[in-house]
This record gives C-alpha cells, structure tokens and sequence, in this order.
C-alpha cells in the first residue's frame, strides 16, 4: 500500500512520469508544507472572511452568477455519486506522525493526507431556532438603569439559575430598523468563548418582539462601583491577577479580529471568586488585518479614548484597546479615573501633561492626523518622556510597572504593546507575585441587592443617538473658544494647546 | 464557536415541513426556488456583492425551517392584490427583501428601505424580464408605484426584520463556501490547469446555484463539503484530471456526503426546468405571489372533491 498508485493518466508518457517521479519525491516535502500552509491560510482568511464580507473578494462578477447556473447537460451517470475508487489513503489512520504522512502527487495535484488537516476542518456550531420568550425568567433585582440601559438579575424559573438579563437599546423610532450595533453585540458574544469574557446564554424577547433582552451568566461585580466602595486601593499582587486576566480577555478578543472599543471599569466584571470578564461589546466590532478605513473615530468613553481617535485617525487598530488598557490600569492604582476630561480638547490637554507633549521621534506620524493640523504646540521640554512622567505620577510604582504602564500610554499607537506583550511584561514576573484567584477579597455585591450606584461617569459616544459610522465633526466642539487661555486648560504640564 | 461552520438544520426541523397543514412539499420547493431566485435578482440589482446575497440566501433557507412559509408574503405585493382585498392580505409580508436588507446592514454595504422598496417594486412589476422568458421585448414601460406603497412597505420590511431575528434567535452568521472552494482549487494544485479559471468561475456557479436548491443544501451540510462537492462537479463538466485518490478526504468529506451533494448540486437546474411552473404556474408569468399559490391550493381541493 505504501507504493504509490499507477496514474491513470500517465500511461501516455510514462518515461516522462518515471523520470519526473524522482523529483517529485524530492518535491513532496515542499508541497506539502505549502499545501498545508495554504489550508491554514484559508482558515486565517476564513475567520476573517466570515466577519468581513466586503473584504472578500468574490471572484464571480455579478452578472456572471445567473448566467452560469446553466450547466451542460451530461449524460445520466455523469450526475451519479463519484465512482468507488480504491482506497489510497489508508496511512491517515496508522500515521502517528503528521509531518511524515503521505503526499500523493499526480499530473501537478498534489494532495497532504495529514492528521492535522482532518482535525482542522471539524466544524460544529449549534443549530438555530426561535428566541424564548422573557416570560421564562424572573426579576429579582434592578442591577443599573441608566439613560439608555437597563441591566436586571434574574432567575430562570424553570431551573432557578441566576442570570443577568440586559435589555437591548432599541429606539421604535429608528428608521433603519433593528440597530446593527446590537446584533454585532450578539453575534460577537455568541462567537466568544473565553473565561474572561461574559458568556451569552441566549437571547431572550419581550411580547411583541419591541424588546430584546441578552442573557448574560451573573457576575457579583463591575470593577467601578468595587473602585468606588472599596476603603483601601488594590494589592499590587491584586492588580497584577486582574491586569493579567484584563489583558489575556483583550489579546483573545484582538486574536479573534475583534475591537472592544468601549474598555473602561464599568465594563469589566469581577466575580467573588476574583474571575475578572471584560462585559459591553456595544460598541465592539470585527475588523480585519489591516483594519478598514471607515471606521468611526466616535468610540470609546471619553476618558478612555486613546489620542489619536480624538485626532481624528483615519484608521485605528487593537491600539486603542490597549490604551484603554492604560488608562484602567492607572485607575486600579488610585481608584480614580486617570484622565477625566471635560471635553475632547480637554481631554487631549490632559493626557499630553500626563503623557507628555508628542514630539517627531515620539509620535512620527503625528501631524499627519486630520485635527492636530489644528493645534500649535510648545516645545516639548527636553529629556521628558512619557515613562520620567509617569514615573513621577507613580512613585510607589516599580520600575517595571511605571515601564508597562508607560508603554501603554504611549502617544504613538506603534509604540504600545500588544495585549499578548502585556501578558509576557516583566512587571508580572517580579514580586509581589499576582494574587491567586481564590485568594482574592470579597466584596459586598451591590448587584446581589439593591441597584447599583449611578455614576457620573461619561457614557460610550452615539448611545442612542442613531450612532452613524462617519466621524467626529470638529467643526461642532468649539476649539477656539476652550483654547482662547482659559486657565483651567493651564494643567500640570505648564502649556496650553492652542488653535492656529 | 467556528466561524468556518454553519448551524445545520436538526432533524425536526426537516420534520416539520412534512407534518399536517404545512404545504404540499413540491409547492414549498417551488416558493423557496423562486424567491431565492428573486433575492439574487435584487442583490444583482442593488449592486450588492455576491457575498453579501448568499448570505441572505441562506439566513431565508434557514427561517424557513422554522417559520411557516406562507407566514409572511415571499415578495412585495405589488400587483393588485390577485386575492379579495382583506386583512390577511394586506399584513401580507416581504421576507425575500426583509432578509436581504437585515444582511446588507451587517455588511459594509448597507441598502435603505427605500432602495429595496424601488428594486422590488420593479422587479416584481408587469414590466420586470424576472421570470418572464417570453415576449421580452413586448414588456409594457416600468412605472414606479405612488409613494404609498413604500410608506406601507417600510414598517412591513421592519416588523419584518425583527420577526426573522427572533425566529433565528438573532444567529445571523452565516459562513460562505466561495473563498473556501478556491482555497481548496490552490491546495490541489488545480490552479496549474490550463483551464483553472474556468475551473473556479464553473465552482463558484455550482456554490451559487446550490443556494437556490429546494433541498436546502446550506442548511444540511457545512461549508467545506459544499466547496468539495462543487469543485468535484466543476473538474467534473471541464473534464479536469482528478488526483485517482479519495481527495476529499483530505478535507474531511466522505464519499456518502460527497455523492449526496454531487447529485444535488447537479440536478437543480434540471428540476428547475422541468417542474418549477408545473407546481405553480403563475397567472401573469413573473414571481409566484401568494395568491398564485392559493389559487393551485384551491384547484387542487377543488379537483379532489
Ligand atoms: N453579566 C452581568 N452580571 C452582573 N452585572 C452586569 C452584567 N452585565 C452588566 N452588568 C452591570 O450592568 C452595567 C451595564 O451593563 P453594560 O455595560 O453591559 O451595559 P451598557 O450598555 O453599558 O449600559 P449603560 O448605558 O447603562 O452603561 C455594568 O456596568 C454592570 O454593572
Ligand atoms: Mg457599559
């Protein structure tokens, strides 16, 4: 069995066939690595594809696909299942190893019988079918109500299981519909399976299907209102375990092509056993590799927008995540909100004193962003980078977390660390060791009880607003005015911006 | 959850349609032919990408599965109503453009209400070739409806919409077997064959035909075996050389499968030919209404007794 089967169509030039098999020997290996590189291409693509379908690129114009329906007609047996054909393959099952599994190679196709390719295309997904009704739980508490949102725990009666139950935003008086930014929640939430990422159950209608609700596991937590309660700030160890978990939800969400786009403390769950699950994917979407250029630059709550989305980039990646990153991670040490502007301007104008003004060889690619055309800048002081800065902000910071921190609040997007960087990043290797889950303190669930806290926390952009995919208009925030030497804008960093 | 596979439809499922008061089979097969064929129309027509239309091929099949079809209008009525005016006939429902328009949202290639609401009033107009294989030239000139016609569709296309949702439990993923199938002609170095374009253009049109097929093929097998079964059909018709061995092993397709879609891809535009107007032949040519449909339902009652 192991010799390779006669061809059926090299009889005609079997010399040839002979001599070419010495080289096609010699050749298999190659083939078959590229054969397999090309599966796992496709896969790669795939993910991507099926996320991204105006990236795909069809190759059938339209006109063509009607026209080719028409097939030839064949003869009857021509229409039959394949013929049954000797077995050639039967390796597959004996080959422990995958690399040395069989190529069958003839007349330029060339085929990879391996184990792992098998593997690969075993595909399952759950079947589909109707909605249940919301009638299949009950109410138990108001978690959050807010403008927009609603967030309850409930009870599944038939099982008694505790849920969260989110109720959609939904505006009647959209007119486009069923808004897209709800079921990119859905659908990015069925796709995810993660442990630090909130699992949907299942999606749940109210009676006459005006109200959808999302079935979320229940969490005890969100880390802003434990921020918000908690006497003593977070163990350097503690921080480090929710960092690590922050970080591993973030590079499985980046590995996956999706964005976040809206991290902050509000979203992010803790359970009592310290499980941290990044939760709120309304504003999150798929992009593929590179990102798309239309994206909106109208995402993230203000206090955790990375700067080159309020300069107007034209298009953005997994960086923004990471920043946001930073900016959560500042919090975790002061229990404060680390950049709280006022306004877009404002906030730029707190983040360049904390971070430090950008420069050519910080931010190379700086002036090219659509508003900081707008802006004059001071020199920056000499020998001032974001770590000095930081370091300065943070002094019972280690070195190697004033670095990490520093790294992720870098003004250049190419300079921040990717979440899977984050996840090698010295700061963690060095003692205090991250705190084990189990050890971590319990916290008196407000969402066990009564309602939660409302803060005054700024919300995501384009809530309920019928959030276009366009961009921000500068032209409505009134820049002159905030830059015309108003004081406050006069911050730490000992500048102003100003509009030229 | 791959993004690679696609919920299957479950054995009930298929049940289902076979049960007491569903439609006669080949009637059910009829519609789901001529309004699948209509959603490609209209995507042609809204210049959407082919990817973009399958999927809403596919999202129809599938709704189909759960929702009784004669539920909802297949299509926008826009000729006089063919039945007495009545209630019924007026909630009358448009799944074919509801459904494409819920995929187009979801893509980056988003299309109004009003741009469906215009593409399918043509389409399903006197004046519209959709259908018509006669006479083409005699068609009488196209005149758009009055503006009341889209103020009723667009809050029909809506409710519409969120009934579809709820009937898929808001699963709009759908995984397409194109970019697949020519992955799939590269690993088997077809693309060395003289005629591989050919070749890949001839797959393709056995994947978008395959999503008009009365057996629902998308929603009973999985992509990569749709994308073996319609390269063996392509290199099949062009008389391409096939490796002797069971290649589609190699992508996890067993010859059972494989001939079971072999056979299914290859027999739709036979049985498109033969059988599509004898089910329910229309009464102006053009797409099946639903009128049509109750008016064979009613001869055939009518023959019996
Ligand atoms: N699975 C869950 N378990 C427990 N609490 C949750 C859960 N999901 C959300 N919450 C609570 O509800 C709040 C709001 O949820 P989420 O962030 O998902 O909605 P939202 O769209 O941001 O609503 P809002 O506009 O009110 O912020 C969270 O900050 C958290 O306190
Ligand atoms: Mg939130």
């Amino acid at each position: 069995m192991s010799a390779r089967p006669k061809s059926r169509w090299a009889d005609d030039e079997e010399d040839a066939a002979l001599e070419a098999q010495r080289k096609r020997e010699k050749e298999e290996k190659k083939r078959q690595k590229a054969a397999e590189k090309a599966r796992k291409l496709a896969e790669q693509q795939q993910q991507q594809a099926a996320r991204q379908p105006q990236q795909q690129s069809q190759s059938q114009s339209q006109s063509q696909q009607l026209e080719e329906k028409h097939h030839s007609t064949e003869e009857d047996d021509a229409n039959g299942p394949p013929a049954k054909r000797r077995r050639l393959s039967p390796e597959r099952e004996s080959t422990a190893t995958a690399t040395t599994a069989p190529v069958i190679a003839r007349g330029g196709v060339t085929v990879a019988v391996t184990n792992d390719d098998r593997k690969l295309l075993r595909f399952e997904a759950p079947p589909f079918g109707r909605s249940r009704s919301v009638e299949h739980y009950e109410k138990l508490n108001d978690i959050e109500e807010g403008a927009y949102g609603w967030v309850a725990r409930a009870k599944e009666s038939a099982t008694g299981k505790v849920v969260a139950l989110k109720r959609l935003k939904i505006d009647a008086n959209d007119r486009s519909g069923f808004p897209v930014t709800g079921l990119r929640e859905i659908q990015i939430l069925k796709d995810c399976e993660h442990r630090n990422v909130v699992k949907l159950l299942e999606v749940v209608v109210g009676e006459g299907l005006d109200s959808v609700f999302l079935v979320l596991e229940f969490l005890e937590h969100d880390l802003k209102s434990i921020l918000d309660s908690m006497p003593s700030p977070f163990l350097t160890s503690e921080i480090k375990t929710l960092l690590l978990q922050l970080a591993s939800g973030v590079s499985y969400l980046h590995a996956h092509h999706i964005l976040h786009r809206d991290l902050k403390t509000s979203n992010l769950l803790l359970s009592n056993r310290g499980l941290l699950k990044i939760a709120d994917f309304g504003m999150a979407r798929y992009v593929g590799d590179p990102p798309p250029q239309n994206l909106t630059t109208l995402v993230v709550t203000l206090w955790y927008r990375a700067p080159e989305l309020l300069l107007g980039t034209p298009k953005y990646g997994r960086e923004i995540d990471l920043w946001s990153v930073g900016c959560i991670f500042g919090e975790l040490l002061t229990r404060e909100p680390l950049l709280q502007g006022r306004n877009e301007v404002d906030q730029l104008t707190q983040i360049f004193s904390l971070c430090g003004l950008p420069t050519d060889e910080s931010w190379p690619s700086f002036r090219r962003l659509p508003h900081a055309r707008h802006l004059r800048l001071p020199p920056a002081p000499k020998g001032q980078t974001t770590f000095s800065l930081i370091r300065a902000k943070f002094p019972l910071l280690t070195t190697a977390g004033a670095s990490l921190l520093a790294s992720l609040l870098s003004l250049d997007p190419a300079k921040r660390p990717t979440a899977e960087e984050v996840l090698q990043h010295e700061f963690f290797k060095q003692d205090p060791k991250p705190k084990s889950e189990a050890m971590f303190p319990t916290f008196p669930s407000k969402a066990g009880q009564e309602r939660r806290r409302r803060r005054e926390t700024p919300n995501a952009p384009g809530r309920g607003q019928g959030m276009a995919e366009g961009g921000l208009d500068f032209g409505s925030v009134d820049w002159s005015g905030i830059f015309a030497g108003r004081d406050k804008e006069e911050r730490g960093g000992g500048f102003s911006l100003r509009m030229v | 959850m791959s993004l690679l596979a696609n919920p299957l439809v479950t054995s009930e499922q298929l049940f289902q349609r076979r049960s007491v008061g569903a439609l006669p089979i080949e009637i059910q097969d009829a519609i789901f032919f001529a309004t699948q064929s209509l959603t490609q129309a209209a995507g042609i027509l809204l210049e959407l990408p082919q990817s973009v239309t399958a999927q809403a091929n596919v999202l129809l099949a599938r709704y189909w599965l759960v929702e009784n079809m004669m539920a909802d209008e297949f299509s926008v009525r826009t000729l006089l109503p063919l039945l007495p005016p009545s209630p019924e006939a007026n909630r009358s429902q448009d799944v074919s453009a509801a459904i494409l328009y819920l995929t187009a949202k979801l893509s980056s290639h988003p299309r109004s209400p009003r741009e469906l609401s215009a593409i399918y009033s043509y389409l399903l107009s006197k004046s519209s070739p959709f259908f018509r294989t006669q006479q083409l030239q005699n068609l009488p000139k196209y005149v758009p409806p009055p503006e009341s016609h889209y103020q009723s569709f667009r809050p029909r296309l809506l409710t519409l919409e969120s009934r579809i949702l709820a009937a898929l439990s808001f699963n709009t993923h759908v995984a397409l077997p194109h970019p697949l199938a020519i992955t799939y002609l590269q690993s088997l170095d077809f693309f060395c064959h003289p005629r591989r374009e050919a070749l890949a253009r001839r797959t393709i049109a056995y994947l978008n035909t395959a999503l008009l097929s009365p057996q629902l093929l998308y929603t009973t097998h999985q992509p990569h075996a749709l994308a073996v079964a319609a390269i063996y059909c392509a290199a099949r018709d062009l008389g391409a050389k096939m490796p002797e061995c069971e290649w589609w092993e190699v992508f996890d397709v067993e010859r059972e499968e494989l001939g079971f879609l072999v056979v299914g891809m290859r027999s739709v535009e036979g049985w498109a030919r033969e059988r599509l107007m004898v089910e329910v032949p229309t009464s102006e040519g053009g797409m099946i209404t639903r009128g049509d449909v109750e008016r064979v339902l009613r001869e055939r009652e009518e023959k019996r007794g």
